[in-house]
């Protein structure tokens, strides 16, 4: 026991004293969340911009004003026409509503219906799509009202869970899931590069037994790993606001079992090169592919047909999704026991080609 | 009762594909001495050391360490003995104490980690990286790792090499303080000189074979009752006239040098003293010496160690 904590010391304290990992398995995947969620996070939810003819006096503008403001998308600009058309002009409203400046009195009695002018900017596909039938829909309002006429209808809006999943909270689960690829695949590397400056050999002239000192590598890696995690979900919560549905003990489990599939995955490909260099091509040639087309940077179902093999035999798809469902309740792409099965699956067949074909010198 | 040899070696072979690293090699080393195998880079000596800790497999041949075979009994070998392994490998960023625990900690018994720091003379440096320190220092923290566990048998391969003479001296007297503990050490070099004041027994060891083997006094005496008169000389065309000198037995030729044996040097220095005043053949730099194990080598092989 005290050999195996001598081991796990020796190499926290190894890997803590080199910066460029620390770099990699600490910094690098808050930078990412950082760039990604604050580019993300403006995105959210458009805003218009709507300008109104201001009358003062005149109850049709002032029911305008206050329909129009009720409406969360629209930021309510009101001033003279001129400027407002000018504003228009120079691209800063959507639309501008001039309502008719006739007396209130006068309105009513005649028969012709009012003219209310929408000018909406033209460059601008959803102004005329989405702009005036919703100003169309705040008139009618106002004129239900005049008239007194009953409502017949009322839109009650219920929002669901998974509409409520905004893109920084499925960008946070994302890169959890990248964290721990990159950990168990880099930090396998590590081996290579002991094995190529022969510290395995000195190890081995010990009595020490030669498979402690791997399950003392993994413990590392699975401490690193859960380090990575707690600093992860803490940025989303402080920055981001992401809160963590899902139960802590179900996401440490989820997480292990991620980290253990890599550091697997990691090892079977720290089998074969001799140098630190040729392994760490040969890991960039693995995680690059997963890290974009694992729907880690935006959902897998925009990326074309022919690619959904390819998606679905990666298993960092599989952490990520189970990440996703565990954190913030995202809509399952495949069911939580599929990815348990499928990572499990990996963390074994990687193992078995490891042990196969592992070298110590 | 007769005391058990610390390492016996019969018939010891291994190819690594074509090449033949070991070939046929014998080796009997006692408890309590310094032994030396003494041989060129590429006679097999590290191949040697490697199959007797138990990391590397022979092909042929019969190996015991303390009675023990260490292709079967690996774990037991190894944690009776101490190993320095030549271009061994380190945590890079542990430090030379941290190092030095770790290590301890493979064994079950061993000596106090700062005492064997001392020992070594890296108590200055016992805070400092492992990538930090110089070749020599390396070099012994590699030594201080070989006696941790306070082993009967210290395994040190090519310890001094690339050391300046100052380090080489003080590594020199480490290893003497763990025979004077009543240990065993086998070391291996290509340092004739080292081999010569270090050892009490050698085995000189060329293409994978022991080709002598005892103490450097008696492999000296026993191939030389000569002693050597160096010049450096660059004339061809006059060798003949120093094969023909009084008492010579043996000659050596070397680019712009001489080298004759000889069994009465008075009378050897007269007549070339003579062919450089009469003759007028020019010749420099006159040393004599008496024959070392590298006229021994020499003599066997027709080549120098390090060429």
């Amino acid at each position: 026991m005290r050999t195996f904590w001598q081991l796990v010391l020796a190499n926290a304290r190894d890997i803590a004293r080199d910066k460029m990992s620390l770099f990699w398995f600490l910094l690098f995947p808050v930078l990412f969340i950082l760039l990604f969620g604050f580019i993300f996070s403006n995105e959210g939810t458009p805003t218009y911009d709507v300008g109104i003819v201001y009358e003062s006096g005149n109850p049709l503008t002032e029911g305008l004003v206050k329909g129009a403001g009720a409406v969360p998308v629209f930021k309510i600009h009101v001033g003279d026409r001129g400027s407002e058309i000018q504003a228009l002009r120079k691209g800063k409203r959507s639309v501008v509503v001039e309502a008719p400046s006739q007396s209130f009195a006068a309105m009513t009695g005649s028969g012709d219906p009012l003219k209310v002018h929408v000018y909406y900017n033209e460059t601008e596909p959803t102004a005329r799509q989405v702009l005036v039938p919703v100003v169309e829909q705040i008139l009618n309002e106002a004129e239900r009202q005049i008239t007194g006429r009953p409502k017949v209808f009322d839109v009650v809006a219920e929002p669901v869970q998974s509409m409520d999943l905004r893109m920084v909270d499925f960008l946070l689960s994302g890169i959890l899931a990248m964290a721990l690829m990159q950990l168990g695949l880099f930090g396998a590397m590590r081996a290579v590069s002991l094995r190529e400056r022969k510290v395995l050999k000195s190890l081995g002239a010990t009595p020490l037994r030669r498979g402690l000192l791997l399950v003392s590598e993994v413990v590392v890696r699975m401490g690193m790993a859960l380090i990575q995690t707690f600093l992860i979900v803490l940025i989303g919560y402080v920055v981001f606001h992401v809160k963590i549905l899902g139960s802590w003990l179900v996401l440490l489990g989820a997480v292990l079992l991620g980290a253990l599939t890599f550091v697997s995955m990691g090892y079977m490909l720290a089998a074969f090169p001799r140098t630190e260099e040729a392994g760490i091509g040969l890991v960039q040639v693995v995680q690059f592919p997963m890290m974009f087309l694992s729907g880690i940077f935006f959902p897998v179902e925009i990326m074309p047909s022919f690619l959904r093999p390819v998606v679905n035999a990666m298993p960092l798809s599989y952490l990520a999704d189970l990440l996703r469902q565990i954190m913030v309740a995202a809509p399952p792409e495949y069911s939580m026991a599929t990815d348990i099965a499928v990572l499990g699956g990996w963390a074994v067949v990687s193992f078995l080609v490891a042990a196969r074909f592992w070298r110590w010198e | 009762m007769k005391k058990m040899d610390a390492v016996v070696v019969s018939g010891l072979r291994k190819t690594y594909g074509k090449t033949v690293a070991v070939d046929g090699l014998d080796l009997r080393v006692g408890c309590g001495q310094v032994f030396g195998m003494l041989g060129p880079n590429g006679a097999g000596k590290t191949t040697t050391v490697e199959i007797l800790v138990g990391l590397r497999t022979r092909d042929a041949g019969e190996v015991s360490v303390f009675g023990m075979d260490p292709a079967r009994q690996g774990r037991e070998v190894r944690s009776r003995i101490g190993v320095q392994l030549q271009a061994r490998g380190l945590y890079p960023r542990l430090t030379v104490k941290e190092t030095v625990t770790l290590f301890a900690s493979f064994y079950e018994r061993t000596l106090p980690v700062d005492e064997v720091i001392e020992q070594v003379g890296l108590t200055a440096k016992a805070r400092t990286v492992v990538r930090a320190l110089s070749g020599g220092q390396a070099q012994r923290l590699g030594v201080a790792l070989a006696m941790i566990n306070d082993a009967d048998l210290v395994f040190l391969d090519e310890p001094t090499t690339g050391l300046d003479p100052q380090a080489r001296r003080s590594l020199w007297d480490v290893i003497r303080s763990i025979r004077s503990r009543g240990k065993t050490v086998f070391l291996t070099t290509h340092y004739m000189d080292e081999a010569e004041r270090l050892c009490d027994n050698v085995a000189v060891v060329d293409h994978g074979r022991v080709i002598a083997f005892g103490s450097p006094s008696d492999l000296i005496s026993e191939h030389f009752q000569e002693q050597a008169i160096e010049f450096s000389n660059s004339i061809p065309s006059v060798r003949e006239k120093f094969e023909k000198l009084p008492g010579v037995t043996r000659t050596r030729f070397s680019e712009n040098g001489a080298t004759l044996y000889t069994r009465d040097v008075p009378a050897t220095m007269a007549a070339l003293m003579q062919l450089a005043t009469g003759d007028g053949i020019h010749i420099d730099d006159v040393i004599v010496r008496r024959a070392t194990l590298e006229d021994v080598f020499l003599k066997l092989t027709g080549r120098r160690i390090r060429e």
